[in-house]
């Protein structure tokens, strides 16, 4: 008997009465919600006619250079080389992802490096990373140099 | 010298050397250096680094910043309300038109569509705080001379070069006020949808704000539509470029595409319930609703 009461009081019907408005359905306009979802994964870049872009973006080669080393591009389709500060005034630059015979991108960056800028810079070789990392703030001039051989 | 993918050279040295086990490990010399010991030995003992008698010593030395009687530096400056109201003044998010024109480059942000807050952030381009007193993003000029994109895009602030730089190659572009609540939701659409609360009225402007978005120059979203053509030109003549006429471009719908300025997002109205689990939007059919949600 109490129980047939509580139901009772719960009994609320789908058609609108004072206390609930009406609503309707509808799924023509679920399109502009489905542009507002982030995408789950980084977009692969479109293609353009030329290159580099108008932002100075350019993809890596068709075909990877012949080289005994590989340098692959980011998660974000950029050229890993990135330049770190410690102690406000220790500048050094980082060469990441790098696969393949690592001293030979080692020498190679040695000549171009001394090429440069006169001196031969300080490196440290990290074989487990697989990534080199030069005394010196070099980024603007390893990327194009990196992107000079097709990486 | 075989290719391997990493550490060559290491990895041959570890198989010739003996098992690895804790006699054989230990730190690069150099690396630990002992800490020093107060009292203890011929150096580290007799006064133990204190110095002689005095407050030095005897550790009594007065508080930091007291300079034996002289007014210190810290009372000697007086106070001024540099920091006031700190938390009270708006922000915005810098966007540069290099990141715009990176971002689009990369696929990132697609210039087909309108390009809103929401897109940026969904394309990571800019990061926006809503709780800490960011309002927006604010378009800023540098790399206006590499930016070549057609795009419509809306900020909550621009500078006139930024402005001049979009109208230049044929986008368009609009300023509008979102306040806090409505920010909110608009940077993070998805969190708020599965709440299941109606999409709220975005409101007007405070009265310091309101005169920025009702002038054209800044391309408000309150300014008259009559009004903006005419910066627009006056923007071409004084920067010297040729406007383009975007009336007879095939995006001309979509570089038209404004939003209400009562609207968080494009295509959706205030009042309506999204429910992304069956992919449906409900609407409200009750009068008062309605005329709440449809009023300016």
């Amino acid at each position: 008997m109490m129980s047939l009461h509580f139901q009772a009081n719960y009994c609320v019907s789908a058609s609108s009465s004072q206390t609930y408005p009406g609503i309707t359905e509808s799924t023509e306009e679920y399109k502009y919600v489905e542009r507002l979802i982030p995408p789950s994964s980084v977009p692969t870049p479109p293609k353009h006619d030329q290159y580099p872009t108008p932002s100075g973006w350019r993809p890596p080669a068709a075909v990877p250079p012949a080289l005994p080393y590989m340098v692959r591009r980011s998660r974000m389709h950029n050229v890993p080389v990135y330049s770190d500060i410690t102690h406000g005034n220790r500048k050094m630059t980082i060469v990441r992802k790098i696969e393949g015979d690592i001293w030979a991108l080692e020498k190679d960056l040695k000549d171009f490096l001394t090429h440069t800028s006169g001196t031969t810079p300080l490196m440290q070789v990290n074989e487990v990373n697989m990534s080199i990392r030069i005394k010196g703030s070099f980024d603007k001039d390893l990327k194009s140099w990196l992107l000079e051989k097709g990486f | 010298m075989s290719i391997s993918k990493s550490g060559a050279k290491s990895l041959d040295l570890l198989k010739k050397l003996p098992r690895i086990s804790l006699v054989n490990l230990g730190p690069n010399p150099g690396a630990k250096k002992n800490e020093k010991r107060r009292g203890r030995g011929q150096h580290g003992g007799n006064r133990s680094g204190r110095g002689h008698k005095g407050e030095r010593q005897r550790g009594n030395r007065p508080r930091l910043g007291f300079e034996g009687g002289q007014t210190p530096f810290y009372l000697v400056i007086p106070k001024y309300g540099y920091n006031e109201g700190h938390s009270r003044r708006p922000q915005y998010q810098p966007l540069t038109l290099n990141k715009l024109q990176y971002l689009i480059d990369l696929g990132r942000v697609d210039p087909s569509q309108p390009i809103d807050l929401t897109q940026l952030v969904n394309s990571r381009g800019v990061t926006i705080q809503p709780l800490k007193r960011d309002y927006g993003v604010h378009l800023v000029a540098e790399g206006a001379e590499n930016f070549s994109a057609k795009v419509n895009i809306e900020v909550q602030m621009a500078s006139e070069l930024a402005i001049a730089a979009i109208e230049k190659n044929g986008g368009v572009i609009t300023t509008s006020f979102y306040d806090p609540r409505s920010l909110c939701i608009l940077c993070k659409p998805v969190p708020f949808f599965t709440r299941g609360q109606p999409i709220p009225k975005r409101m007007l402007p405070g009265e310091d704000l309101l005169p920025y978005y009702t002038d054209a120059k800044n391309r408000g979203y309150m300014a008259e539509l009559a009004k903006i053509q005419e910066a627009r030109m006056e923007l071409a003549r004084t920067y010297g470029y040729i406007l383009p006429d975007i009336t007879k471009e095939e995006l001309f719908e979509m570089l038209s595409m404004r939003k209400g300025p009562r609207q968080i997002f494009f295509g959706l109205s205030p009042g309506w319930v999204v429910n992304m689990a069956e992919k449906k939007i409900l609407k409200p059919t009750d009068e008062r609703l309605i005329s709440y949600y449809n009023s300016s």
